[in-house]
């Protein structure tokens, strides 16, 4: 989430008199935002991503006065509607970047702490809700270094002076050898073009990269323009809004730019009155709460709303820099924030029904319980391995022959950041060995066993099965001990398990066997190879089952409709 | 003579030393058994032993946080080799530990207020120290330390003489020999004819009447008997099943591996959100996509997209296979399942529909000693008329309290609740608030149902931060898993 920093000195001056660092933490988080910290010179502030109206200090300000009614700043017009200039949009920049709005604001105050602050904004914007440019980039020009009007399109490689350089360099070389032309050149990577912004002196910023030297912004800048491109026009056009609503409240006077395209003509930034209308019951029923007509409008205040009773229903002046205020939903949480989670009275949910475990989950109570029983403690590993524990510490070289006999795939990962996380684990053994070899110097015997997931793909399919398995480890550790223990489970589940007699590179060659459930195999037990044992670093023999318990109940339930038909048929 | 003492002593009768391993396995006593026959025998000189001494090595606290973590200058060297590194620009204690060491060691020098590295440092970045080489291998194996000392041993020498390894030296008993007047002291004890040990015989017959019985030592300790214990994430969800069950709730479960329609796209997560990046969730190689042709919702889905964030929905991306990051995936499945069955029906029917699942969720971490990529969290949801955020609340309360928490909520965002929450709870038992997860109302943008007909209240979190927060002797979530039996040896089970 984005953490933003402001300023100390430049948001308290901004904030109502009086606050107190407490205040700010205590509002903020009454507010929704949890304050990192702050110390003599800086304050952070994490602020959710729906909000980037608050990620400069004005706009937070904003924000705070009105939820404290200190102030009420509810609503943004333009004075002036009349364009200041034009944009002219070329037809190439439709396949590159297709969108730009413009906003002029004169006699704007940038001196102190105020262009660091609005140039930490448009930063963070456009590298959160703009997707690092890619969605949402914005450039600040001062006014009166150029001459108007712009045209804007993606051209071929050509020449300007970049930001903080003396000399011209082309468009591909910003690309290749500037810091912002790495960070951000591979958004017109594969385009061919370069879409950029020109007045009648030529190119003022080469979008999204990097602006002109000619046009730098400084805090004796009286006059700005600023340029907001991307991929589509809303988010484009009510950036522009947001911006708007900053300048204003910085004391400039904001003008629109006429954008061009074709034939037809946008206002930008347009600051468009939009309202949503909801039934006071709705607001209420919602939240669980009870706050009348007259409440209902100061709560819409605090949270920046303008708000007025039309008929039955309130209506709402959705804010012009709001962003996230798709409908209706969103209003009703501002009204309960404005509320306030802590006074909401929580209230129980009438309903008689029953609650109930899954039909698996209480198999597998039974079976663990029947494995403490035996003396085995609950191993809980995680799902994640890599090829090294899962085959080749046990032994398992062949990776692709041994996937063929047990007719399994496996699911492998991707873009993994550890080197140790490969792929989910096909069998749980490996992750009970690595337990044991994690605790050679505890007492023996040690037992232990684990219910849990494996995964596989089984005919194309993707199986996320359950397994059980166990270990036994100590001096005497034996096939016949894991036996017995296995006669035990398949007693107590009234399941018919036979061994029979195979090989596995993880066992000892002649003390291994499958276990079978009505002539299929459903698992594994023997003595594991003291190579796998070594390979764990584990220093006492050990024996060990594993049984896929989905495929156990699979065979269980064919077996038994089959001796139900026959009984059928024998009638 | 105490039954212990007996059964030694009636070893040690042919008069000869015998080693203590082959006493053990003749006497079937435990070690600490015999070993307290044989102190209580010396002191008495009814036996003689041989004492040895030996040596044996361990990691300090520091020692073995540099294992996890590798040496301070290994680190530094990491640091001045990626970019230039002054000086005056080394904040952290560690980071001047390191610098002072990779200096002393003639790995690194200062020039002009740089650090830069020396030939040897170079090699030291590929390979390691020495010393931390040393460290590494005495960590993985103990006895590594033998040989070291042989080859290394100003290296290993250091390493003690910087606290982080400690050598403790114990003296065991070798051998031991009865002496002529424990022999005396036998002869004598068995005239007198004490039962040593009870059995079916001497019950059933009452042979034991008159006889005396050979006392035991009370004060002899004992080991504790260690029990088959169960896992404590799997006590916690047990509790938090039998919250839910009381309430209601009924068990759900769903699918690990999903489309990223599922985990994301259904819950109105953008196509470009950070979340999605590769960054933060496991995308899998095999099966690279899943396809989610037939899906009935898809279609609404897309249109919301493209209605709401603008631009374009991708089908491609939303089949992508990955690892859900969270068990979300469930109650969208549970959310579509009970509103597709109600058709057209308006009425509280089969309302409130409540689920709640518990189950293993991803995210791409680099993992180490206090870091994990899988976790487990609790999800679920309410599908009724007529709910509120005070219901939601309630709900909420009424899970954690049995688990000794108190709840203050948050506003917060998520893109698939409006209203959003945040939860925080504080443990009486600790005294710690800390954050424990997410709620809200989920929008209808993806019930696909206004609010006046459905509401679905919906939460989750995480449960390894439950244990953390309820018992201070759990550090990091990474110990909870993959550990050997000693660690679940050593848990209280309260």
């Amino acid at each position: 989430m984005p953490v933003i920093t402001f300023n100390r000195e430049y948001l308290f001056g901004l904030l109502p008199k009086g606050t107190t660092p407490e205040s700010v933490r205590e509002t903020s988080y009454k507010m929704g935002f949890e304050t990192e910290r702050i110390t003599e010179k800086e304050v952070s502030i994490e602020i959710t991503p729906n909000r980037p109206d608050l990620y400069s200090a004005i706009g937070f300000a904003r924000a705070y006065k009105n939820f404290e009614h200190k102030s009420k700043r509810l609503k943004y017009e333009l004075q002036d509607a009349s364009p200041e200039f034009s944009i002219t949009i070329g037809k190439e920049a439709a396949a590159v970047r297709p969108f730009i709005a413009g906003i002029v604001a004169h006699g704007i105050s940038l001196s102190g702490e105020a262009l660091p602050d609005l140039i930490n904004f448009s930063e963070k914007l456009s590298e959160t809700y703009g997707r690092s440019r890619k969605k949402i980039a914005i450039g600040l020009h001062d006014l009166s270094k150029m001459e108007p009007p712009l045209h804007y399109n993606a051209y071929e490689d050509e020449k300007y002076i970049p930001l903080n350089e003396k000399k011209e360099r082309l468009f591909s070389d910003v690309l290749k050898g500037s810091e912002k032309g790495l960070k951000y050149g591979h958004i017109l990577r594969g385009t061919g073009r370069y879409p950029a912004l020109k007045d009648r002196s030529g190119v003022i910023s080469l979008i999204p990269i990097l602006n002109s030297e000619r046009t730098r912004v400084t805090n004796k800048t009286k006059n700005l323009f600023v340029d907001i491109t991307g991929m589509y026009r809303e988010p484009v056009e009510k950036t522009a809004d947001m911006m708007a609503s900053i300048f204003e409240d910085m004391g400039a006077s904001v003008r629109p730019v006429s954008i061009i395209y074709s034939g037809s003509e946008r206002l930008t930034p347009s600051l468009e009155k939009r309202y949503l209308s909801i039934p006071l019951s709705m607001a209420e029923s919602e939240i669980g709460i009870s706050v009348g007509y007259n409440n209902i409008i100061s709560l819409a205040n605090k949270a920046g709303y303008e708000a007025a009773l039309v008929g039955n229903e309130v209506r709402f002046r959705v804010p012009e820099y709001r962003m996230d205020v798709i409908n209706e939903q969103d209003i009703v949480e501002d009204i309960a924030i404005a509320y306030g989670y802590d006074f909401i009275n929580p209230l129980p949910v009438a309903s008689s029904q029953a609650g109930s475990l899954l039909q698996a989950e209480s198999n597998f109570e039974t079976l663990s319980e029947e494995m403490l029983g035996m003396g085995f403690s609950e191993a809980v590993n995680t799902y994640l391995t890599n090829e090294s524990l899962n085959f080749a510490g046990m032994r398992i070289n062949d990776i692709s022959s041994y996937l063929a006999s047990e007719k399994i795939g496996c699911i492998t990962l991707k873009n993994s950041k550890s080197a140790s996380l490969t792929m989910m684990r096909t069998w749980l053994l490996p992750s009970l060995l690595r337990n044991l070899g994690s605790s050679v110097h505890e007492s023996m015997p040690q037992r232990l066993f684990e219910l849990d997931m494996a995964f596989a793909e089984r005919r194309k399919k993707i199986s996320e099965e359950y397994h059980l398995a166990a270990v036994s480890a100590g001096p005497k550790a034996n096939l016949n001990e894991i036996k017995s223990v296995l006669e035990e489970i398949s007693y107590l589940a009234d399941m018919q398990f036979k061994a029979r007699e195979s090989e596995h590179g993880s066992f000892i060659k002649g003390r291994c066997a499958e276990i079978i459930l009505h002539g299929a195999p459903i698992g594994i037990f023997g003595e594991l190879h003291p190579e796998v044992l070594h390979n764990f670093g584990i220093e006492e023999p050990v024996c060990a089952f594993e049984i896929n318990l989905d495929l156990m109940y699979d065979e269980e339930k064919t077996a038994s409709s089959k001796s139900v038909r026959k009984k059928n048929s024998g009638n | 003579m105490h039954r212990y003492e007996y059964t030694l002593m009636n070893a040690l009768k042919g008069g000869k030393p015998i080693g203590i391993a082959e006493l053990l396995s003749e006497t079937g006593m435990k070690r600490e058994e015999l070993l307290w026959a044989v102190e209580n025998l010396l002191h008495r000189n009814a036996v003689e032993a041989e004492r040895t001494e030996t040596e044996s090595v361990e990691l300090t606290a520091e020692g073995q946080s540099y294992i996890a973590e590798m040496m301070p200058e290994e680190n530094l060297l990491k640091k001045a080799s990626v970019g230039k590194l002054s000086v005056s620009s080394l904040k952290s204690k560690e980071e001047r530990i390191g610098f002072q060491w990779a200096k002393k060691k003639g790995l690194a020098e200062i020039s002009n207020g740089i650090i830069t590295l020396t030939h040897e440092g170079e090699k030291a970045i590929k390979s390691g120290t020495e010393e931390g080489n040393a460290l590494r291998s005495i960590g993985k194996k103990p006895e590594s330390y033998f040989s070291l000392i042989e080859s290394e041993k100003q290296t290993v020498l250091n390493l003690m003489g910087r606290g982080l390894i400690t050598i403790k030296k114990k003296r065991e008993i070798s051998w031991v020999k009865a002496t002529p007047k424990g022999l005396a002291e036998l002869s004598e004890e068995r005239q007198a004819d004490r039962i040593d040990a009870l059995d079916k015989g001497m019950i059933s017959s009452g042979s034991w009447q008159g006889r005396e019985f050979k006392p035991y030592g009370i004060d002899l300790n004992v080991e504790r008997s260690n029990a088959a214990v169960r896992h404590p994430v799997r006590l916690l969800s047990r509790k938090l099943k039998n919250s839910y069950l009381s309430m209601g709730f009924i068990q759900s479960t769903g699918p690990i591996i999903e489309p990223a329609f599922w985990v994301f796209d259904s819950l109105f997560v953008p196509q470009d959100h950070p979340a999605r990046d590769l960054q933060d969730t496991f995308y899998l190689s095999n099966p690279g996509k899943i396809s989610i042709s037939g899906e009935e919702s898809a279609e609404m889905i897309a249109k919301a997209h493209i209605e709401s964030w603008g631009g374009e929905w991708s089908k491609a991306e939303a089949e992508q296979a990955l690892l859900r990051t969270h068990t979300t995936n469930i109650s969208v499945r549970n959310i579509r399942k009970v509103l597709s069955e109600r058709h057209e029906d308006t009425g509280s029917g089969g309302l409130p529909a409540k689920f709640f699942s518990i189950g293993r969720v991803f995210r791409n971490e680099n993992i180490d000693y206090r870091h994990l990529a899988d976790f487990y969290q609790h999800e679920g949801i309410v599908i009724s008329r007529n709910l509120t955020l005070s219901n939601l609340f309630h709900i909420m309360i009424s899970i954690y309290r049995p688990l000794g928490l108190e709840l203050r909520f948050k506003p917060a965002y998520f893109p698939f609740v409006e209203p959003g929450v945040e939860f925080y709870a504080y443990s009486e038992k600790t005294k710690e608030l800390i954050e424990m997860g997410g709620a809200g109302i989920i929008r209808n943008e993806i019930t696909g149902v206004p609010r006046k007909n459905i509401t679905v209240l919906a939460w989750g979190s995480g449960l390894e931060r439950i244990l953390l927060l309820n018992d201070s002797s759990i550090k990091s979530v990474a110990e909870l898993y993959n550990g050997g039996i000693g660690w679940l040896r050593n848990r209280r089970m309260i």
